[in-house]
């Protein structure tokens, strides 16, 4: 009989330290390595793609100004990257013989980053916005050209090229 | 010559392959047709011990997401498409089984850092949800209840920005697969 009792004590004994160990908590682990690739990119975006100022009257025109164009700059580069946007003309203001000089094709901006004022060249790419490090920025400018008496007839032309850098 | 009196020894052999097969004969019809003399019983106690198990496979080690125009490509699928994962665990009857995973860190490219939250996943297979990644606290990836062997997939996607500053960022993500 006490041997019997001893038995039982002792078989009860291992099932609780099995059991015990049966439902500790359990874990597994595993990993991933993961890479994401972030390459500089430039985009640029011009709400008209052509202007036209109508023919007026200087006296009661004394100044063209178009409609808004907006801007839409969309830059990934580094931290602190110089992100630039300029303008350059193909030339003057040209009606076959006949010029204006591109100079007086002036500009008014708003927007972060974009130059307030400005003035063609085809000389010299002219700073229309400035922004450091990745973003998006946008902004609007308007085109304004003095209408004079002194203009020779005929129809002028001109190409503005934009360009967008990121670093 | 031959008599009772003869020693054994002396006897013919035929005499005594006779008798040794007498004796092995009996004793099989013995053993065929005996039957208990009464009714016995014996217990024999098996003790097999299953005890709490866990164990997690992945299908791919790393993943990427390539460089991609985020105009076009707003939210960049994962190069490796779907990750699958196999969890197979013993717990107790009814036991929690939980599968999560955390970031060790946001994604980083030296000083550069973009979101681990940007990270999301779709998920497949029973148990699975979908999430977002976090570098602060762990995700629950697939939760079911008692023992088995589940898999399911997930299929990574990150969020594609203009405002990230170039580089290769990298971060680790650790699954956690816990039996309770």
């Amino acid at each position: 009989m006490k041997k019997a009792v001893w038995s039982g004590a002792v078989a009860t004994a291992v099932l609780l330290l099995g059991s015990s160990t049966a439902f500790a908590q359990q874990t597994a682990t595993a990993s991933i390595a993961v890479t994401a690739s972030v390459n500089a990119k430039a985009k640029l975006t011009l709400g008209l793609a052509a202007i036209t100022f109508a023919d007026a009257d200087p006296d009661v025109t004394p100044l063209y100004t178009s409609a808004p164009v907006s801007v839409s700059v969309k830059a990934r580069t580094t931290v602190g990257g110089n992100v630039l946007l300029t303008v350059l003309a193909s030339g003057d203001l040209d009606s076959g013989s006949a010029t204006i000089p591109v100079t007086t094709l002036t500009w008014a901006a708003t927007g972060t980053g974009f130059a307030a004022n400005g003035a063609n060249s085809f000389t010299a790419a002219q700073t229309l916005g400035q922004w450091s490090g990745s973003g998006n920025p946008t902004g609007s400018h308007t085109l304004s050209l003095p209408n004079l008496w002194s203009y020779n007839t005929g129809t002028y032309t001109v190409t503005l090229n934009y360009t967008l850098t990121a670093p | 010559m031959r008599g009772p009196s003869l020693h054994w020894a002396a006897r013919p052999a035929f005499l005594m392959r006779r008798r040794t097969l007498t004796a092995v004969l009996f004793v099989l019809i013995f053993c065929a047709f005996s039957r208990p003399v009464a009714g016995q019983t014996r217990n024999a106690t098996l003790n097999a011990s299953i005890n709490g198990l866990a164990r997690l496979s992945l299908s791919s080690a790393a993943i990427s997401f390539p460089d991609a125009d985020p105009d076009t490509v707003p939210s960049i699928q994962a190069t490796q498409g779907p990750i699958t994962l196999t969890a197979k665990a013993r717990t107790s009857p009814n036991g929690s089984i939980t599968l999560t995973v955390q970031a060790n860190d946001h994604l980083r490219s030296g000083v550069n850092t973009i979101p681990a939250s940007h990270i999301t996943w779709v998920a497949g297979g029973a148990g699975f949800t979908n999430g977002t990644l976090s570098a602060t606290s762990a995700q629950i990836v697939a939760v079911w209840t008692g023992s088995g062997v589940r898999s399911g997939t997930q299929t990574f996607f990150f969020k594609n920005l203009w405002s990230y500053a170039t580089g290769i960022y990298t971060l680790t993500m650790t699954y956690t697969l816990s039996a309770a």
